[in-house]
């Protein structure tokens, strides 16, 4: 009996002996990592004094910062392990993906915000000043800006299409036809294509006017003198085609990826009870293809607000900003204009835009999926 | 400009049609005497034999100029160096030089002909290859963020503005000046306009006018004079001298066919080409609005109120506007590079407004199937101009209104002022600059395919070009549009201002809606000024117009 009250009070006192040094340990790390921390905020508020000239400590560059934030975060990490011990050691393989993506990311766009609040032109012989509002009258009143925004959304509008062609064409190559890998192949080349390439080879050389072979095809069909981007809406329709041709094959490949995975029994029931392919398609394999068929838009749709290449390679946003997109026209007023302090507010804005609209996307999608299923 | 557009062009630039046979070598080697020359500008400096050498570089069949082509020039034009500088003065210092890397010039030719030059003096260089389209960016971005890090640039005038306005450059000492032969430029590049504030930074290495070039074949053809005359227009059939004629003339081609060809007439720009498309509206509109005697003709000079809404310049918009159904198919999405290498030089329209370099790749390039079946002129006239202080059109007494456009002002090398502290690196960066700059150098550079054009008085020397291969009335057609525009006594010099290509950008987009047809040219020109006016507050305006009277010499 003796013993064994000794013995649990040995085990008590290890226990209480692991616990003190885990405690240690713990605070240690929190000192740690509260050093590290304050270290950091002060390198920051010496910069931001050197660099607003309150105080002449000479530090050109930010990069004082950038090592400051490099050994907080080799601090936060050991911290991590000495505070929550085999949990930080799990949080190690996390953190320097998600301390990477706040540095390249996250911090940056917060910088732009900040950017976007100024008149920042880098050929301004009058420096930077605050003009938040002024920016916002600007952006309210641009046309080129809310004209862009529009062929967005006829953009945006054109991804169904491509998805119907998509499907018809994954439908095609899911089906037992003859040299099925050969055309699951083909039809792939066009998304290897980089689009500049796609602008030159199809835009500016298949398309040309005068000699390019649509040109030729559509004058033997009887239209006179071809232009695809002399009129707005033809212009904007060419361009249209051309990025389905480039994106039209990714969505093939989501799409084919659900056909295969559908259950091969379901469609076989469906023959024996008598569907015609047209009820099996529209009852049976469509329903079924509903939540990769939402993926594929979603991701294709946050793929066409960013459509710029094809455009600033073959029209340059005309005729007449036509088939301007936004982010060409961002393009433009960085590149061409030096114009920081508002390009920045415009792509700020943009993002907003982008971040609500795709929310509600996701929402409604995700609503209309309970509902139908 | 030539750099820019032969970065567009993407076709390899050959002298094999240009450089043919042995006769080419013969007229060479006939000419090497300076007597053949008699009568032809030289500089003072320029050596008549050593010219006929570089000529023969790398001479007839032989393909184009490589890499020890440009060696070969740049050692046989280290005279004037050798002269200034001992050998391995320079060790030890190391020089970073900003360019452009267009279609493998630019940049590529200088490595070659400043290799001898690091060899004798003892000096390296590092190299900052820049593509056209980063070029504008990357320049701004180091000023604004005060990052200026190279100590040689080579620039287009219209950015003197941003870099000698803030002043970063070093100034070009009395002993480059004479060795480059300063006073051989042609004379629009002297001062004002090759100088900033009264002070010389620039090392020209390049000139820059807009010509017009026109098919012969076309002003020639007995079946288009006969429609000419049955149609009922007056005068003869020929190349318009007038913007009034282009109209008309372009209007009567609409239609015609030549031995079973479509033939079109003038080709316009309408499309934005990041700043550039905007010079030849220009190109278009100075006959109307430079008034002679009057420097100013985009801005007023006092207040930097834009004239690009006054009569004038609306009349010019209008032209495009009114014109354009009468030009090719999707006319209206064709940039300035389309226009030159996709249609003009390929036998697509009858008139083209463009620098230099149609001349010479006409007949250098293996692309370029118009051939010899054009010549040149200067911009035509106007009958009357649009006198912006008056707010009057005018029937001038001299007769029709010239005003040959210069547009960008052509390329030069500029050493920063980080130097100035360092005698030994000052020296250094200027002895590079000068080699590029070098009068003879210059004479190979605008003969060869090189990104540049002729600059030079001592360049009008005829006999020299047919030496290399060109046939003397095409070369003198050329060169006289060329030096007739260089030395007009009313040409018309762009604002040399901070951020003048946001200027034109903003123009571009304006006008990109006029011509689609969604606003008029008065709506358009009205909004541009607008949006200039209020680019010139946000850039600062006091400064603009001090800055623009500097750059005018006022």
């Amino acid at each position: 009996m003796q013993n064994e009250i000794a013995s649990r009070a040995a085990a008590d006192a290890r226990h209480r002996a692991a616990d003190a040094a885990v405690a240690k340990r713990a605070v240690a790390g929190r000192r740690l990592i509260r050093a590290a921390s304050l270290g950091l905020g002060l390198v920051v508020l010496a910069q931001v004094l050197s660099a607003t000239d309150v105080l002449p400590l000479g530090l050109a560059t930010w990069r004082p910062t950038l090592f400051a934030y490099i050994v907080w975060s080799v601090a936060l990490g050991i911290s991590q392990v000495l505070i929550r011990g085999e949990q930080g050691k799990q949080a190690l393989f996390l953190l320097p993906a998600l301390l990477f993506t706040i540095a390249m990311v996250i911090f940056p766009t917060f910088f732009g915000l900040g950017i976007a609040t100024t008149d920042w032109n880098l050929s301004s012989l009058t420096g930077v000043h605050f003009d938040l509002f002024g920016n916002i009258a600007t952006l309210a009143g641009d046309a080129f800006f809310w004209n862009a925004l529009l062929n967005m959304g006829y953009y945006v509008l054109s991804v169904l299409v491509q998805y119907g062609i998509a499907f018809g064409l994954a439908l095609l190559l899911n089906a037992d036809i003859r040299g099925r890998k050969f055309f699951r192949v083909a039809f792939l080349l066009p998304f290897m294509l980089s689009p500049v390439a796609i602008s030159w080879m199809i835009g500016k050389s298949i398309m040309e006017a005068r000699y390019g072979p649509a040109a030729t095809l559509a004058r033997m069909l009887g239209w006179e003198s071809p232009a695809f981007y002399g009129v707005g809406w033809i212009a904007r329709a060419s361009i249209m085609t051309m990025d389905a041709w480039n994106w039209i094959p990714f969505i093939i490949i989501l799409l084919l990826a659900g056909l295969q995975a559908l259950p091969g029994d379901v469609a076989e029931a469906a023959r024996v009870d008598g569907a015609s392919p047209w009820q099996a398609f529209w009852k049976i394999t469509f329903p079924l293809m509903l939540p990769v068929s939402v993926t594929a838009i979603i991701l294709r749709i946050i793929f066409e607000l960013k459509l710029a290449d094809i455009v600033i390679n073959v029209t340059a946003g005309g005729p007449g900003g036509a088939t301007d997109t936004v982010s060409s026209f961002i393009y433009r007023e960085y590149r061409d204009r030096s114009s920081v302090g508002y390009g920045t507010m415009l792509a700020e804005f943009y993002l907003i835009l982008i971040i609500v609209f795709v929310t509600a996307l996701l929402a409604l999608a995700s609503r209309w999926m309970r509902r139908v299923s | 400009m030539a750099s820019e557009l032969m970065w567009r062009l993407g076709t390899q630039m050959g002298r094999r049609d240009v450089l043919k046979g042995t006769a080419a070598l013969g007229a060479a080697a006939a000419l090497g005497g300076a007597g053949a020359l008699a009568g032809y500008p030289t500089s003072a400096k320029a050596d008549t034999a050593l010219r006929m050498e570089l000529m023969k570089i790398p001479g007839a069949g032989n393909g184009s100029p490589t890499d020890a082509d440009w060696q070969k020039v740049g050692s046989l034009c280290m005279g004037p160096t050798k002269q200034n500088v001992q050998p391995g003065e320079f060790k030890g210092v190391e020089l970073s030089f900003m360019g452009l890397n267009n279609q493998n010039l630019h940049n590529f030719l200088f490595r070659g002909f400043l290799k001898p030059w690091e060899q004798y003096t003892g000096a390296t260089i590092k190299w900052i290859d820049l593509a056209q389209g980063d070029y504008n960016a990357r320049l701004q971005q180091s000023i604004a963020t005060g990052t200026v890090d190279f100590d040689i640039c080579e620039m287009g005038a219209p950015f003197e503005g941003d870099v000698c306005g803030k002043g970063l450059t070093s100034e070009m000492p009395d002993w480059v000046k004479k060795q480059i032969d300063f006073d051989d430029y042609v004379n629009y590049l002297k001062p004002p306009v090759g100088t900033w504030n009264g002070k010389i930074y620039r090392v020209c290495i390049d000139s820059d006018t807009h010509t017009m070039n026109y098919r012969t074949d076309y002003y020639s053809d007995p079946g288009l004079a006969k429609a000419w005359k049955d149609e009922g227009h007056k005068g003869e059939w020929g190349v318009p001298k007038t913007w009034a004629k282009v109209q008309e003339v372009t209007k009567f081609m609409k239609g015609k066919k030549i031995d079973g060809k479509e033939v079109y007439g003038f080709l316009d720009q309408p499309k934005p080409w990041g700043g550039f498309a905007f010079y030849f509206l220009a190109s278009r509109a100075t006959a109307y609005v430079k008034y002679p005697g009057e420097k100013a003709w985009m801005f007023d000079v006092d207040t930097m109120k834009p004239r690009i809404n006054n009569p004038g310049w609306v009349r010019a918009i209008q032209d495009v506007v009114d014109l354009l159904p009468y030009e090719p198919a999707d006319q209206i999405n064709a940039d300035p590079g389309t226009t030159a290498f996709q249609q003009f030089l390929v036998g697509t329209g009858g008139m083209l407004e463009w620098w230099g370099d149609i001349g010479t790749v006409a007949v250098t390039s293996d692309t370029a199937t118009v051939g010899k079946q054009i010549l040149f002129d200067i911009l035509p006239a106007s009958d009357d101009v649009y006198n912006a202080k008056t707010g009057k059109w005018e029937v001038l007494p001299t007769g029709p209104n010239v005003a040959p456009n210069m547009a960008y002002l052509g390329w030069g090398i500029y050493v920063m002022k980080t130097v100035d502290a360092d005698s030994k690196k000052h020296k250094a960066a200027w002895s590079a600059a000068a080699l590029l700059g070098d009068s003879d150098l210059s004479m190979w550079t605008s003969a060869y395919p090189s990104g540049f054009q002729p600059y030079r008085q001592s360049h009008n020397n005829i006999p020299l070009w047919v030496a290399g291969g060109y046939e003397e009335a095409y070369i003198k057609s050329y060169m006289d549009s060329q030096t007739t525009s260089y030395n007009h006594p009313n040409n018309a010099i762009e604002p040399r201002i901070p951020g003048i290509f946001q200027y034109y950008s903003i123009a571009e987009d304006e006008l990109s809606k006029v011509y689609a047809g969604k606003l008029t040219a008065q709506q358009g020109a009205d909004n541009v000024a607008k949006l200039w006016e209020a680019l010139t507050d946000k850039l600062g305006r006091d400064k603009q117009i001090a800055f623009y009277k500097a750059s005018l010499g006022l």
